[in-house]
């Protein structure tokens, strides 16, 4: 992690998720278009808060992408299309917005954060140390798939539908074995390194940076709160 | 968490955690892959149960043999609804993945987590996890609906949707995913047996 993580505000994790709750209930009873960009644009924000202005202005931007073909496929299409095209919208309106927030919170917190922060609420660690490493996984994922992609480019297997077809057998091992081989030695790495750092000591955790709820985090968590609030009278 | 499972019982050690940490991250990245294509097409939406459960077999029967005890099955459930659930999935269906995880941990501890006939069968039966949102349609068709326009869904779309979703759908639904999941945990443990036992991966 570079120095480029600690600017702008940094929330506390535990505030981040009840904001994520949020945002998924106000989805949920999302009434109106409208308030689906008022979403995106207050997550904007906080993105922007949190030090991710780039991120928010993509986002935004991609957003008003998707709403502009949405108005216009309402207004202008007609028969099959408009009812796949406004199917593929319904679902991208309704994720975007949490998919946008939890881009931003998985960028903007760090492991050892979230895990004290967790402790703080008392989770159990049964859970916590799974989904911290879940976390950290995931972009790992698509790098280890790259490599796999680059070697079976090399036994000439193509990863792609057409090698699904013509060799099913080799197709399917050359994907899952190396992937999940890569996953159960990471496993093992990682428990080592982790259990030598000390994740057994039943001990509380300490963190350096302070967790605490700080008055940006409740100003925050009112405003997305009120925003929930907001669409019930809209 | 020391003394929280009464002696004479497994406990799940951080080893055991940060396994299924790992291969929660897989399963879920494989489901990813196999719902999307459904997912987005509204002839096809229904059949998201079956895309999902398409990828994933070799991964869960990995897991359980890698982690043969009881809760590692029900964290993977818990952990799949809270990331469904952070990225606005329907309410359903994470909830459907939470509690048909704690069931398919029941089944699979049946046979102590051994059996890979037992442990395909708890696989197939976490997969209904994802049917959940669709059981919600059928249940109040018109709930749904209401709820769907309110969330700036159009009426056209849910009546594509109402068109090619008839009862029988739900059956389908169903038994298309307990066969798609048999299906992937077939190849599954065919996997296991030829590849990652020898390899002695497995616990």
């Amino acid at each position: 992690m570079s120095a480029a993580d600690r600017k702008g505000v940094s929330f506390d994790p535990r505030v981040k998720l009840i904001c994520l709750c949020l945002c998924v209930l106000s989805t949920v009873i999302a009434p109106s278009l409208l308030y689906e960009l008022g979403l995106v644009a207050l997550t904007a924000v906080f993105g922007a808060l949190c030090g991710r202005i780039r991120y928010a202005l993509i986002a935004v931007l991609g957003y008003a992408a998707f709403y502009a073909l949405t108005v216009a496929a309402l207004g202008n299409l007609t028969g099959p299309l408009r009812t796949t095209l406004i199917a593929f919208l319904g679902l991208v309106h309704k994720v975007y917005p949490c998919g946008m927030l939890s881009g931003i919170i998985i960028s903007t917190t760090k492991v050892n954060e979230f895990l004290s922060a967790m402790n703080r609420v008392h989770a159990p660690q049964k859970l916590v140390i799974p989904l911290a490493v879940m976390l950290r996984y995931i972009p790992s994922v698509r790098e280890d798939w790259n490599y796999i992609k680059d070697a079976m480019k090399m036994r000439d297997v193509s990863p792609s539908l057409k090698g699904f077809v013509t060799h099913p057998g080799m197709t399917v091992d050359c994907i899952y074995v190396p992937l999940m081989m890569a996953a159960s030695k990471t496993a093992d790495e990682l428990s080592i390194a982790s259990m030598t750092r000390g994740i057994e000591n039943p001990k509380n955790r300490t963190c350096l940076v302070r967790i605490k709820i700080r008055r940006a985090d409740i100003l925050f968590l009112c405003c997305f709160a009120l925003y929930f609030g907001l669409g019930f009278f809209i | 968490m020391p003394n929280q499972t009464p002696a004479g019982k497994q406990r799940l050690e951080v080893k055991d955690l940060i396994t299924i940490g790992i291969f929660t991250a897989l399963f879920y990245v494989f489901t990813m892959i196999g719902g999307i294509p459904f997912g987005i097409n509204p002839v096809l939406t229904f059949y998201l149960p079956l895309g999902c459960a398409l990828l994933c077999g070799p991964i869960f029967l990995l897991l359980v043999a890698k982690v043969p005890k009881r809760w590692a099955i029900t964290i993977l459930g818990g952990i799949i609804c809270f990331i469904m659930f952070a990225t606005g999935m329907h309410w359903g269906m994470w909830l459907g993945y939470l509690i048909l995880g704690f069931a398919a941990d029941l089944i699979a501890g049946t046979r102590r987590y051994r059996s890979v006939r037992t442990n395909i069968l708890a696989y197939a039966v976490f997969c209904l996890g994802a049917t959940g949102s669709y059981a919600v349609f059928f249940i109040d068709p018109a709930g749904w609906t209401a709820a769907m326009l309110k969330n700036g869904t159009e009426q056209s779309y849910i009546d594509t949707m109402t068109a090619s979703a008839p009862l029988w759908v739900l059956a389908v639904i169903i038994i298309g995913t307990l066969l798609v999941a048999a299906f992937s945990g077939w190849i599954g443990g065919k996997m296991l047996k030829k590849q990652f036992e020898k390899a002695g991966i497995t616990a």
